[in-house]
């Protein structure tokens, strides 16, 4: 029973899928100011360009205090949420629940419209901090998701077993649980992170005149010469994902095998 | 009476505990959530005067916006937009899926989720300059394929900064994100059964359709809806790949809110992009729930 | 076999009732387990078997009563520092520890030196028959292999009671006969006090001391294997345990001493009052034990009393077969099992059989 069709497609799609993200190197390396086809030749004159780059280091700079601030916030808010919704039964479950997983569903112009209004209102400052605390509402869904099926896999009577063997609460906790769910802390930590570092919406609207590394390239747009140094940044922040995403991925594959659950598939 | 037993006081005190355990995270969701989306419906209803607010309820607003041909051309635009790019995605994502679930060995399929999943968590915004840039641009592949080929003499202007690229670009942004509900959802299906249709005498081709396609809807459905919403509050495309000169729902709330700073109108206009998402929801969930308890 | 009735109690159940909501899981549970006793707590699934387990590991609270261990009433102490340690039903080895590590997680607070804490360990892996198994990681063990890790773990810390929540569903059919006996044997060995839950009437009679059966959150029957299959107590109990026929019947007189009644195809008998237990409102019938009917063969005799019948239906075990015969002339049917002997050809559908077969086996249910 083969389908050989089938599958062609499915690398088809593949390519299709991976078009772009190929192409960025390719242009990334090439020494033309002009992207189009024919390739002229190599250089690595853009990311030279790139590196002397006052304002792009100092966009890296507050991404990465965004990005590791909100990874670290939304994953303990996760951690809070999962292990409450996967271990107890309590009034307006459902609600709450709803509630902090619906940026998952709620377009991200709303979310950073509304909590703008409100922070002009209220007349805090916009900053990185206004940043961080979009960011964390928007990658809490994620971390909750992730952590959730990290509790969930959890069986209850390791838990009783512990307690049994004359641990407290406290220490079983400890010795028991975070062990076996600090393969999803981890993705998760990682998941938050390459979230908000591509995030630009919120980081947009909510930064005032900070500026962040999607926010630096958004503003690049406007002039073709840079372009070439854009495409050598994009090269370094797919690398960077691509890596990310493959060490969360160990993460979360090892406490599968750790567990000895079996796989049922990807992050979501 | 063993009153204080250590689980006996969880389970009778489990309210509680959940309550207490989730409280960080809700009332994170709930200040800068729940307040901000009250403080938008609540906006709505109001007055705007050289950027300050004038509580004087009305619905002038939303019969203002409504009324509009240009606002209505946008939303209708959005809508399109937002349409087919689910409709192309959820289409082309369906075999793939298929093939990860039924023909990829057990072994290999968490190694093809994350190969779809890896291009999802790229930067975004780096995936629309490609497409702007080096796929659809003057000097583009597209452009230097049709000349390759001889379609066409001169590089096509037309090709960028239209609803079309718009389409191809969202569709392409979102292909992962259709593909791993149906996944899901054809994993789910016990194998058993379409060894069953088969055995009752139905082809292959109609065990597909009447076992397969139905036990999946609800992945379909899912599918749906997580691509349409992000899609029809979609900023960036349109403004980059569309030049400005197609904006949707997420542009014309910019407009209202910043450069107008009529911060009622375009709370009116966000209020409205959530109800047209919540009676696509709506509409969807309902039929998920048709096909579930069909299925029981 | 009934188990020396002068050794102390080491569990104790005092009118315990347990309320989930308004949900009534256990109804007045009262009795005694011995102290070094193999105990089975049987019951169909939802009789509340696990929850009372649970209630002596102190898991689960209780609404009313008591629960005493050794004589101390348990209310207030966790299960943390309960002298009961428990084997669960899915084992509940730590996938992030090797076996060694399970085997001595309860010893994290003991005093004793590192050395000694590791010979304990591997006293408690040789005791189960996993000598040497110390540093292999717990999820790369077979089923029986976690069972007896779960079994280690919880011996290693020497509890006064060791609770067994249907260890033996997960395993196969032959490797749970063979757990049986290793369970038995291992109980001898430490003489701690085994409670064991299971829903396998089979399992429970080949292992146990004592049983209790349990319907709905009450105790029917407690006592040991044989009386419990001999004499068993309520209609319900004879149903459950093993295959029990049930003939229908009148009760012509009840002299308190003796009971006459007429069973249908059977005819009259006289039943002595052990075979007839407390009346629980049941139309009359009266049990019999499939393999206290004999089929008869050419000239064979009845030694006590014989009734004729017309075989429906033949069941082939190989060295059994069963037959479902109907008693002479009525539709009174009844199963019996006779070991298949070379020369005696297994029988045909419809034959007419004569059968042999005594009121002593009779139990009157009322």
């Amino acid at each position: 029973m083969k389908f050989p069709a089938l599958k062609t497609y499915a690398v088809v799609y593949l390519i299709f899928l991976y078009a772009p993200i190929v192409l960025l190197p390719v242009f990334a390396f090439n020494d033309s100011k002009v992207i189009a086809f024919p390739l002229s030749g190599f250089t690595t004159e853009w990311f030279t360009q790139m590196w002397g780059d006052q304002q792009l280091f100092n966009a890296v700079k507050n991404s990465a205090i965004i990005a590791v601030s909100s990874a670290v916030i939304a994953t303990s808010l996760g951690v809070f949420a999962a292990r409450a919704s996967t271990r107890f039964q309590f009034p307006y479950k459902a609600g709450i629940m709803g509630l902090i997983m619906l940026p998952m569903v709620l377009p991200e112009m709303i979310i950073s419209m509304s909590m703008l209004v409100v922070l002009l209102a209220v007349g805090i400052p916009l900053s990185l901090f206004t940043i961080i605390m979009g960011h964390v509402l928007i990658t809490t869904p994620f971390a909750v998701a992730i952590l959730s099926s990290a509790f969930q896999s959890l069986d209850k009577s390791l838990e009783e077993a512990a307690y049994d063997l004359g641990e407290t609460p406290l220490s079983t906790f400890r010795l028991i649980i975070l062990p076996l769910v600090m393969p999803g802390i981890v993705s998760s930590l990682l998941i938050c992170f390459t979230i908000s570092i591509d995030e630009f919406i919120i980081a947009y609207f909510l930064g005032g005149n900070q500026t962040v590394l999607s926010v630096y390239i958004y503003g690049q747009f406007r002039f073709p010469a840079k372009v070439p140094s854009i495409l050598a940044l994009g090269t370094i922040l797919v690398a960077l994902s691509i890596v990310l995403l493959s060490i969360a991925e160990y993460f979360r594959r090892r406490g599968i095998a750790k567990t000895g659950a079996k796989d049922t598939g990807g992050f979501l | 009476m063993e009153t204080a037993s250590f689980w006996g006081r969880v389970r009778r005190s489990e309210a509680a505990s959940g309550l207490a355990l989730i409280s960080p995270t809700a009332l994170y969701a709930i200040l800068l959530l729940a307040a901000p989306l009250v403080t938008v419906v609540l906006y709505s209803f109001a007055q705007s005067e050289q950027g300050k607010i004038i509580w004087d309820f009305s619905l002038d607003n939303y019969i203002r916006i409504w009324s509009a041909p240009n606002v209505q051309l946008i939303m209708l635009r959005s809508l399109t937009v937002a349409a087919s790019v689910t409709l192309a995605t959820v289409l082309l994502a369906y075999p793939v899926a298929y093939f990860v679930s039924f023909h990829v060995a057990p072994s290999k399929k968490s190694l093809w989720l994350f190969l779809i999943t890896i291009p999802f968590w790229t930067s975004y915004i780096i995936r629309v300059f490609l497409w702007k840039g080096i796929i659809l641009g003057y000097n583009g592949v597209i452009n230097t394929v049709l000349m390759g080929i001889g379609i066409t003499d001169e590089p096509l202007q037309a090709i960028n900064y239209n609803a079309g690229a718009m389409v191809m670009t969202l569709a392409h942004a979102y292909a992962p994100f259709a593909i791993l509900p149906i996944f899901v959802s054809l994993e789910k299906i016990d194998r058993s059964l379409l060894e069953a249709g088969q055995d009752l005498g139905e082809s292959r081709m109609m065990t597909f359709w009447r076992v397969t396609l139905p036990l999946s809807m609800a992945g379909v459905i899912a599918a749906v809806l997580i691509v349409f919403i992000p899609t029809i509050g979609d900023y960036v495309t349109p403004d980059l790949i569309g030049g400005g000169k197609v904006p949707m729902i997420a542009n014309m709330i910019e407009v209202q809110m910043l450069k107008q700073n009529n911060k009622a109108l375009g709370s009116a206009i966000a209020v409205t992009a959530m109800l047209i998402v919540c009676v696509v929801s709506i509409v969807f969930l309902l039929l998920n729930r048709r096909f579930l308890s069909g299925q029981k | 076999m009934t188990f020396a009735e002068d050794k102390p109690n080491m569990i104790e159940f005092k009118d315990v009732h347990k309320y989930y909501g308004d949900y009534h899981a256990l109804r007045g549970i009262n009795g005694t387990i011995k102290a070094g006793e193999f105990f089975s707590l049987l019951g169909p699934s939802g009789c509340g078997k696990t929850t009372l387990l649970r209630t002596i590991a102190g898991f689960e609270g209780i609404s009313s009563g008591a629960v005493m261990i050794d004589g101390k009433n348990m209310a207030g102490v966790p299960a943390n520092v309960r002298p009961t340690n428990m084997v669960f039903q899915s084992y509940a080895i730590f996938p992030h520890m090797t076996v060694g590590e399970n085997v001595g997680f309860g010893l994290r607070k003991d005093p004793r030196s590192k050395e000694d804490k590791a010979k304990a360990v591997a006293e408690a892996l040789e005791m189960v028959g996993l000598k040497g198994y110390g540093g292999r990681a717990a999820h790369a063990l077979s089923g029986g292999q976690r069972q007896r890790v779960a079994l280690a773990r919880a011996l290693i810390l020497k509890p006064k009671v060791l609770l067994l929540d249907e260890p033996l569903s997960a395993l196969d059919k032959k490797m749970r006969e063979h757990m049986q006996i290793e369970l038995i044997k291992l109980q001898r060995q430490v003489g701690i006090t085994f409670i064991l839950v299971t829903h396998d009437q089979e399992e429970a009679l080949v292992m146990s001391d004592r049983i209790a059966v349990m319907f709905e959150g009450q105790i029917a029957q407690l006592a040991d294997p044989e009386t419990l299959y001999r004499r068993p107590a309520t209609k319900q109990v004879a149903d459950f345990i093993g295959t029990m026929n049930f003939v229908p019947c009148d009760i012509l007189s009840d002299s308190g001493g003796t009971i006459e009644v007429d069973a249908k195809g059977l005819g009259r008998v006289t039943l002595s009052a052990d075979q007839v237990p407390p009346a629980q409102g049941v139309d009359p019938v009266v049990g019999l034990r499939p393999e206290t009917l004999t089929l008869l063969y050419d000239d064979q005799k009845a030694a006590d009393r014989e009734v004729k019948g017309v075989i429906d239906e033949v069941i082939y075990f190989g060295d059994m077969t069963y037959y479902d015969v109907y008693l002479g002339g009525t539709d009174v049917e009844v199963r019996l099992s006779m070991r298949n002997v070379p020369g005696r050809p297994v029988l045909d559908v419809g034959t007419e059989v004569r059968l042999a077969w005594s009121p002593t086996a009779l139990v009157l249910f009322r």
